[in-house]
């Protein structure tokens, strides 16, 4: 049999990730992009970090696909601000990214467990 | 703020976004920067260091883009920003109207249907003609290389038109052998056919065919054609079916070929099948049986009743054809003077040739439907003049935003195309639907040639989009044109009070009004004149009777005597059935255009030079025909049971016979030789009564009665007149013509009253047509009347409502109303009678009894546009009474 890389790609394996985390931490409230970047930057210990340049994209792919939906808010003596809320779909597709999620890491753990047993 | 945006929109150059897209990005990623900036500085970095890793964000320079240009080329876009983006982008600004157009349209839904219902009308009704059109005219015969096919004919002397009339067998053979310009040429004639089955025995229609027929229009499917051989006398016994033929008597049994069936009493061996679908030119015939041509004897196979076709040689053109034929034929003219002096030949191309029966009526058609769209199209740009006016205010908001003119142009140009897209497919199916409808109607009234089913195609497709297209941007143009142009400050301070017509609008308006009535009076006096002629028609004196008259068709073979015989052992038997009051035979049916025709003189006068031979119709008749037929006898008596094959030969005339060649002495006693199969001096015993014999529309013709005893024909109509209901005498007609030989085929056994009726078919046809039409003219014009005076009541609120509040009687208003519509009705009228007079001439050949500037029509068709205003009008114009000045007022 020949040799076949089944490596999952690791640009894929990130974006999903991404994916999980935004979605996550617009799950409670609305948040605007600059807060987004900042909690993932402070829940992660400063280990994850988006670039403006990853980060907007990865909105903008979120919002056509449904799962986000972002609208301008103007509050009194601000500038205004793009803030993004999770839809009903996004809302479905998250619960069911975080069961993958979980099974995910539980298969890990279970294979390094048995590593160190 | 630090200067961000800069850097931003430096990076997103390269997508280039629509303008409201870019800013959306651009200030939203400016905004993280300078958040990220502050909170540098809050937590003490340096402006300097601060700037500096904020703009690391952006990092690499292509990176956002790069990000951005999967996910942005699809992103759904904002409406537009009017003014921006004109001219350096022309797609995306169209297609951002095209989206803008569609959610407009959606919003007035009640707009939209009316539009698009107006416009699938008017091109629903031009596919439907065109498609027929395409089939008919347009696409080319289903023969190889279907271009070199001609039909050629001779043209009688004296006759210039381009008829084709029948051709003489010695007269073809002569062109076969003489012309170079014909890789080949066939000669035949459609016959009825007694096929003898082992269920009995019936008639078919079969084709008499020279061997050439293969080489002109195609070979067989199966088996093999017929050799030179085959077409000589007394070899002639074999015959090659017709596909249709093949499968419903023989199963499409493929083991046919080489078996033996009894055709007309002869033995003959089946030796092909044509492949389906196959005819020649429009004939489709069962079998195909070869004609015994023989060169030292053309006319035993019969006198100038053939068809002739022939294949050009390759790079032969018609007309070359034609010279040649010309040339042969002014020789033979030379060569026989006594039965060709003075014919002529033509030439047609096939395709012409069949096409150019249908042609004038189709375009007609055509130009019909043309006038029916023209109609919807003056009122979708109504209905855009209104709506353009309602917008006003939007249009000036975008106008003061900096949109320029041709861009709002642009902007209402592509909702009407839009609106005429919808319509347009609308139409397509509509008209598809109509075609079919339109060949069913058809089918016993015209011949469509080749046509038996519409199906789409991409003719038919290509030119209703075009047609969807055109429409949309001559009659969008103008109310686009018109809305744009306003002040924008006066409209904006008008917002909220509806907006009101400029001069130009209303003028606009009206001529659309005008033009709708004017183009309705063209067609329904066309449908007017129609429905004349159809009712002079129904009451054209036949000369017979129909009602009551049963007709059957029988082809009897056997030598003269037993010809004779036969037919008057049926006639003793049906005339003696239950129910049937008289009985008789006719070789050709009246009105149905068959008939012999030829030259004939007094006995006792000198033979007059051959040009100047008196002409009469010769009919072969039976005893009991003119009492069955209910054709009054004037002077004398029909003929009898005394009359026989061997006594002396006797003869009937018609009225118009007498008053043509004896007008001034007793026809009884005259005997008269005719050049017909049995030259003998015949007595005249009686004068009828004139019948149409050519068709409702031709005067009856001189006719010669020959007793069918004493020359019996070959196609014999057995014609009954019942007590009661002729059907019930079908079952009794058969068995009595079985008793008397039991492989006699009876077949198109119909009522004579049907049968005149079907005569009918064609005019009905026209007449339902244009009527149809002009129906539709009529409640597209009403429509738009009506739009245009309930526009301008709303227009009007204000003034009426001040009108009644100073006391002007309701009658008042709805005088000025009405007054109003009528001024439009007239000057649509005034406008339209003149050119529908002009216009009737090109039907003046389906007119019969009614001239094309009848007055009577006109009158008919002003006062029914005129009822049809009023109503219109007097619906919008009640409203305008019942204003409330109050309300009226309040609106300032």
């Amino acid at each position: 049999m020949p040799y076949m890389d089944v490596k999952p790609s690791d640009l894929e394996w990130k974006k999903g990730s991404a994916e999980l985390l935004i979605l996550s931490l617009v799950e409670a409230r609305p948040r605007h992009g600059y807060e987004i970047s900042k909690l993932i930057e402070q829940r992660s210990g400063g280990a994850v970090h988006f670039h403006v340049a990853s980060l907007y994209p990865l909105l903008y792919r979120l919002e056509k696909r449904g799962w986000l939906q972002g609208r301008w808010v103007e509050k009194s003596g601000q500038r205004r601000r793009r803030y993004y809320r999770l839809t009903p779909q996004g809302r479905k597709i998250l619960a069911s990214q975080r069961r993958g999620w979980q099974t995910f890491v539980e298969a890990i753990n279970r294979i390094t467990e048995v590593e160190h047993a | 703020m630090n200067d961000w945006r800069q850097r931003i929109l430096k990076r997103l150059a390269s997508l280039k976004l629509p303008p409201t897209r870019e800013a959306e990005i651009v200030e939203e990623v400016a905004q993280h920067l300078e958040d990220r900036y502050q909170e540098l500085v809050v937590s003490g970095a340096t402006e300097e260091e601060a700037r500096r890793v904020a703009l690391e964000e952006l990092s690499d320079e292509n990176l956002l883009a790069d990000g951005l240009r999967p996910v942005e080329k699809e992103v759904p876009q904002e409406p537009l920003v009017p003014g921006e983006g004109e001219g350096n982008n022309f797609l995306a600004s169209l297609w951002q109207d095209v989206r803008y157009g569609i959610r407009m349209l959606r919003k007035s839904p009640g707009f939209t249907a009316a539009a698009v219902i107006v416009m699938a009308l008017g091109i629903g009704a031009n596919t439907a003609i065109f498609s027929v059109i395409d089939g008919v005219l347009l696409k080319a015969l289903p023969y190889p290389h279907p271009e070199r096919l001609v039909v050629l004919g001779s043209r009688a002397p004296k006759e210039h038109q381009n008829d084709l009339e029948l051709v003489l067998p010695s007269e073809f053979l002569e062109w076969r052998n003489r012309a170079r310009s014909f890789e080949s040429l066939v000669l035949t004639q459609a016959i009825p056919v007694n096929s003898q089955g082992q269920d009995g025995a019936e008639q078919i229609s079969g084709l008499w065919t020279t061997s050439g027929l293969f080489q002109v229009f195609g070979s067989p499917a199966l088996g093999r054609a017929f050799t030179d051989q085959e077409t000589r006398v007394g070899e002639n016994n074999v015959a090659i079916l017709s596909h249709g033929y093949w499968q419903s008597r023989f199963g499409a049994d493929p083991n046919v070929l080489g078996q033996t069936i009894n055709l007309n009493g002869q033995p003959t061996v089946l030796i092909g099948v044509m492949p389906t679908g196959f005819r020649v030119a429009t004939l489709e015939t069962d079998v195909y049986l070869p004609m015994p041509l023989d060169p030292a004897k053309p006319e035993a196979v019969g006198s100038r009743s053939f068809r002739c076709f022939g294949r050009l040689r390759p790079g032969v053109t018609v007309s070359s054809a034609q010279a040649e034929m010309t040339v042969i034929e002014d020789q033979l003219a030379h060569l026989y003077p006594s039965f060709l002096e003075g014919w002529g030949v033509t030439v047609h191309d096939l395709h012409d040739y069949l096409a150019q029966q249908s042609r004038p009526a189709l375009l007609t058609l055509l130009a019909v439907v043309a006038f029916v769209l023209l109609i919807a199209c003056a009122n979708l740009a109504s209905l855009l003049l209104t709506r353009g006016i309602g917008r006003r205010s939007e249009l000036a908001v975008r106008a003061s935003l900096g949109a320029g003119r041709l861009r709002l142009v642009q902007l209402m140009v592509v909702e009407s195309v839009l609106l005429s897209a919808a319509g347009g497919a609308g139409g397509l199916v509509l008209g598809l639907w109509a075609s079919r409808l339109l060949l069913v109607l058809a089918k016993h009234a015209v011949s469509l040639g080749q046509l038996e089913q519409i199906y789409l195609d991409v003719h038919v497709l290509a030119f209703t989009m075009s047609l969807s297209l055109l429409s949309a941007i001559l009659f969008g143009l103008t109310p686009a044109w018109q809305a744009s142009r306003f002040d924008p400050l006066g409209a904006l301070k008008e917002q909220g009070r509806g907006g009101s017509d400029h001069r130009g609008q209303r003028r606009l308006r009206a001529a659309l009004v005008v033009g709708e009535v004017a183009l309705s009076v063209v067609l329904l006096a066309g449908a007017g004149l129609l429905l004349r002629t159809f009712s002079r028609l129904l009451r054209v004196n036949l000369g017979f009777e129909p009602e009551h008259v049963l007709t059957a068709r029988m082809l009897v073979t056997g030598d003269r005597a037993q010809r004779s015989n036969l037919v008057e052992h049926i006639l003793d038997r049906v005339e003696v059935l239950p129910g049937v009051r008289a009985a008789g035979t006719v070789q050709f049916l009246p009105l149905g255009g068959w008939a012999n025709r030829g030259p004939f003189h007094f006995v006792g006068e000198p033979d007059p030079a051959p040009a100047e031979n008196l002409q009469t119709d010769v009919a072969v008749v039976s005893r009991g025909y003119f009492a069955s037929m209910g054709i009054p006898l004037l002077q004398g008596r029909a003929f009898t049971k005394q009359d026989t094959f061997d006594s002396p030969r006797v003869a009937v005339v018609s009225k118009s016979f007498v008053k043509k060649y004896l007008p001034h002495d007793d026809p009884l006693g005259h005997r008269i030789i005719g050049d017909w199969s049995n030259p003998a001096p015949t007595g005249i015993v009686g004068v009828v009564g004139d019948i149409r014999q050519d068709g409702l529309t031709t005067e009856p013709r001189p006719t010669v009665y020959l007793a069918q005893v004493q020359s019996p024909g070959y196609i014999t109509y057995v014609v009954v007149r019942a007590a009661g209901q002729p059907e019930q005498l079908v079952a009794a007609i058969r068995h009595a013509v079985h008793e008397v030989d039991n492989n006699q085929p009876v077949t198109a056994i119909e009522g004579m009253e049907q049968y005149v009726s079907a005569e009918l078919a064609r005019p009905r046809l026209y007449m339902t047509l244009l009527g149809a039409f002009a129906s539709l003219a009529l409640v597209l014009a009403g429509i738009g009347l009506y739009g245009l005076m309930a526009y301008t009541v709303t227009q009007r609120t204000h003034e009426i409502g001040i009108r009644i509040a100073l006391g002007a009687p309701p009658r008042a208003v709805l005088r000025s109303m009405l007054g109003q519509g009528a001024i439009l009705t007239m000057a649509g009228l005034a406008i339209g009678v003149p050119f529908a007079i002009a216009l009737a001439r090109f039907i003046s050949g389906w007119l019969y009894g009614v001239t094309p500037d009848d007055p009577l029509t006109y009158m008919g068709v002003a006062a029914l546009l005129s009822g049809v205003a009023l109503v219109a009008t007097f619906l919008p114009a009640r409203r305008a009474t019942k204003i409330d000045p109050m309300l009226a007022l309040r609106c300032e």
